[in-house]
């Protein structure tokens, strides 16, 4: 049977061949959506590593006259302080200007056991940042007073860094090199991974260090927990605070909750502008292979009617019509399936392979339903013809 | 002839109406898709408000420095731009503004978030503003560093409410420093990053002392005026110059780059010195039309092509009466082309109602999609190619018809 539609199939493989292009597109263009939708839900699907709610970040310039570091250090735990002692305020933290949700990124790269690792995210903090951001702990300390003596080597790195370097082994107390190797440096905490992209990115390698005094002079953000009842007003008085403080300095005063959705749009709007693109797509392929199979039995129908007439029944017919739909279907998802294997395999755009595989898997169910549904309508219509009118008109 | 054609056409059309209700489906929504994607991007690039002398301008916005294992790039400081793009013999006029910064103003209890841009006298000559009340910064006034401001219409609509009077001679809190509103002007969408901001502020009020940081990296740019557009190509020139000469700031950099762009070299520069960003937006946005333009096309090749085999007992009459296989080729081709603009004007059609909903959404504040020359322009250029491009292989294969086994299908 299965043999005998190939056959059939191949006889008319000029007119197949174009069906076969065009199911194959349709598949790579739902395979590209899939993809990208289920990385973005698997992403999605993982804790956020902090607490964001009620957490603002206050920008700020450094324009202190002084260049002494010893000033600008007794100034800035003096403004964390006076900051810390407001009603509202849980807790405070001067860090670096890559805080989550933020377009700024700074990265360095490490060298481990003779293996250079770049593109890990680098951040400077202080003592007070994973209680300001609620972040966890996993293994080992996080910075303390005593840490901040000239020459300390040490770090605390993210869970992703940590199984891309020791795998499940202990971390802590290893050792590793700074990016020309020349400094090395021990790590003493391993903290939970942080979505500092937003929702729908993965959680990149990324390590914490405590800066020096001299970092002062170009730090710009201070991430400030309030209580749930501070209010625009309570801000206002922050700002003004702030402002006086530090009087030749730009202020600005932003919510994370508010930057991450904002940066949520990053993923968002494409894959939303991708979707509907693709619906359009799939609604007009779909039209096409209905027309083109409605259009084949009307032209077998001399066919239909001899197979009736030798006592073929209805649905046998319309067996036999939706059952070349799916074998073509078959033959594009073969070719199709090749290309999008070469994804995992090749590890293009660094998703993880299980995302392309069910996406893979999906996008076959999806192009099957698509055909069946498609030719359904006409293999009943195959099915309604009666062989005496069919072959009346021969 | 012609007329024939197209009696025929519409006859074929109306003969089998889903087939005919397929086409123009592919056809008008893949249009409507790319009429949207041009008119967006026409009102990003073209849109010249307010730099209306875009045509004799060149901007000057980055730098970048260049090392073995290391790069910098950044806008420029105020001190570059006064002693080596001020000092330039060609340009009639330069205007120097800031990159946009925010902050807070809190009114009422309420937190506005303001978008402030220094700026220099010469960028209110240079820029054509529409101004709906008052009247620019004055070279006095940036002279004596006065607390005045221009701002946004949307800017009044926020911090004075929605009443009519006029918002000329009040203040606006900004910086936790009150300025004097002397003028507003038609708001600007985001995507004209270079010029946008809420208020523009005399640049001598800016908080840090402009010329204090000696280096190139800063957080200011320049647009240069040419006398006329003969001379934009020698500005661009003497720019160049200037940028070969510059001194290398330090031991780990090998080489310094900064052009002088014309509006949309500026606009789409990556900051990759080793590739263009015009390259990257052509091939992005040609890849993403032709993968839209692919299926459609093939759908339509399918459709054509069992339309046609429906039609070859009238192919099989008409060779067998001498009809030469080039003249129905060529009468299939312009079938498919009046197809394909039906197709086409009801895509246009579309697109208008499309644009109006994502105007009246605002997905992007202030940016109005409109149906303008050049993009119905596009729009007729990308009937023609999907007409030839769906139309020609039904025809080469309608053309190969055998006229016996054609006739002999009946």
């Amino acid at each position: 049977m299965l043999k005998h539609l190939f056959k059939m199939i191949w006889n008319k493989k000029k007119q197949n061949s174009l069906l076969i292009v065009e199911i194959l597109l349709s598949f790579m263009v739902i395979f590209a959506v899939f993809s990208f939708g289920l990385n973005s839900y698997s992403n999605y699907a993982k804790p956020m590593g902090i607490d964001y709610e009620h957490v603002w970040a206050i920008n700020y310039n450094n324009t202190l006259e002084t260049k002494n570091a010893d000033s600008l250090k007794l100034f800035y735990q003096g403004l964390v302080r006076n900051i810390k002692a407001m009603p509202q305020v849980l807790d405070a933290s001067i860090t670096s200007a890559n805080i989550p949700f933020s377009n700024s990124h700074m990265s360095t790269g490490i060298k481990y056991k003779g293996e250079q690792i770049s593109q890990i995210n680098n951040f400077w903090v202080d003592e007070n940042y994973p209680h300001t951001l609620n972040l966890k702990l996993l293994a080992g300390r996080w910075y303390n007073k005593a840490d901040h003596v000239p020459g300390q080597q040490i770090i605390v790195i993210n869970n992703v860094l940590k199984e891309r370097l020791f795998g499940n082994a202990d971390a802590i107390g290893k050792i590793f090199g700074n990016y020309d190797d020349k400094n090395k440096i021990k790590i003493i905490g391993v903290v939970d991974n942080i979505k500092f992209d937003g929702d729908y990115q993965a959680p990149a390698k990324a390590m914490y260090a405590l800066y020096d005094t001299s970092a002062y002079h170009w730090l710009s953000k201070i991430l400030v927990k309030v209580s749930p009842d501070a209010d625009a007003a309570f801000e206002s008085r922050l700002y003004k605070f702030m402002a006086n403080s530090l009087k030749n300095s730009n202020i600005e005063i932003e919510h994370l909750s508010n930057k991450l959705t904002a940066y949520n749009k990053f993923t968002l709007v494409p894959l939303i502008i991708l979707s509907i693109v693709a619906a359009f797509l799939i609604i007009n392929v779909a039209l096409g292979i209905f027309g083109v199979l409605w259009y084949n039995i009307n032209k077998r129908r001399g066919e239909i009617g001899l197979r009736r007439a030798v006592g073929a029944s209805g649905n046998s017919v319309s067996y036999q019509l939706v059952n070349e739909a799916m074998i073509l279907a078959t033959l594009s998802l073969i070719i199709g399936s090749f290309f999008a294997v070469q994804f995992p395999l090749l590890n293009v755009f660094d998703l993880p392979s299980s995302v392309y595989v069910i996406a893979m898997l999906l996008s076959i169910i999806f192009i099957y339903i698509l055909v069946l549904v498609c030719s359904l309508y006409p293999g009943k219509q195959a099915a309604a013809i009666y062989p005496a009118v069919a072959l009346h008109e021969e | 002839m012609l007329k024939n054609y197209f009696k025929i056409a519409i006859a074929v059309l109306r003969r089998r109406k889903f087939f005919t209700f397929i086409s123009l489906f592919g056809i008008s929504f893949t249009l409507t898709l790319l009429l949207v994607m041009t008119a967006f991007i026409d009102k990003v690039i073209n849109d010249n408000y307010p730099d209306k002398k875009r045509d004799r301008s060149l901007y000057i916005s980055k730098i970048e420095l260049r090392g073995k294992e290391s790069m910098n790039a950044s806008a420029l400081t105020y001190y570059y731009i006064n002693h080596y793009i001020a000092k330039m013999k060609m340009p009639v006029k330069v205007a120097i503004s800031s990159g946009y910064g925010s902050t807070n103003t809190y009114v009422n209890n309420r937190k506005i978030v303001i978008n402030y841009k220094y700026t220099n006298a010469d960028f209110w000559e240079v820029l054509d503003f529409d101004f709906i009340e008052g009247k620019p910064i004055s070279k006095q006034q940036t002279d004596n560093a006065e607390r005045v401001t221009v701002i946004s219409e949307d800017m009044k609509k926020e911090y004075f409410g929605d009443d009519k009077s006029s918002a000329v001679g009040k203040y606006i809190e900004a910086d936790n420093i009150k300025y004097k509103v002397c003028g507003v002007v038609k708001s600007l969408p985001i995507t004209s990053y270079i010029l946008y901001s809420d208020i523009y502020l005399p640049i001598t009020t800016s908080k840090t002392k402009l010329e204090a940081d000696k280096g190139y990296m800063g957080n200011y740019g320049a647009i240069v005026l040419a006398k006329n557009m003969d001379d934009v190509p020698k500005m661009k020139k003497e720019y160049a110059d200037i940028v070969a000469k510059l001194p290398i700031p330090g031991k780990e950099w090998d080489h310094v780059y900064s052009h002088a762009d014309s509006y949309i070299e500026g606009y789409v520069r990556t900051g990759s010195e080793t590739s263009s960003g015009m390259v990257y937006a052509l091939t992005a946005i040609s890849l993403f039309a032709l993968f839209v333009m692919l299926l459609p096309t093939l759908n339509l090749v399918n459709v054509n092509i069992t339309r046609i085999m429906e039609r070859s007992s009238e192919i099989g009459v008409r060779k067998a009466f001498g009809a030469s296989s080039k003249t129905l080729a060529y009468q299939f081709i312009v079938e498919n082309l009046i197809l394909t603009f039906l197709g086409g004007m009801i895509g246009v059609v579309l697109s208008v109602v499309v644009m109006y909903f994502i105007n009246d959404a605002q997905f992007i504040a202030n940016l109005n999609l409109s149906l303008n020359f050049t993009v119905l322009c596009y729009a007729f250029l990308t009937c023609i190619f999907f007409g030839l491009l769906s139309g020609v292989y039904p025809a080469w294969r309608m053309s190969k018809l055998n006229i016996v086994t054609a006739l002999k299908a009946q």
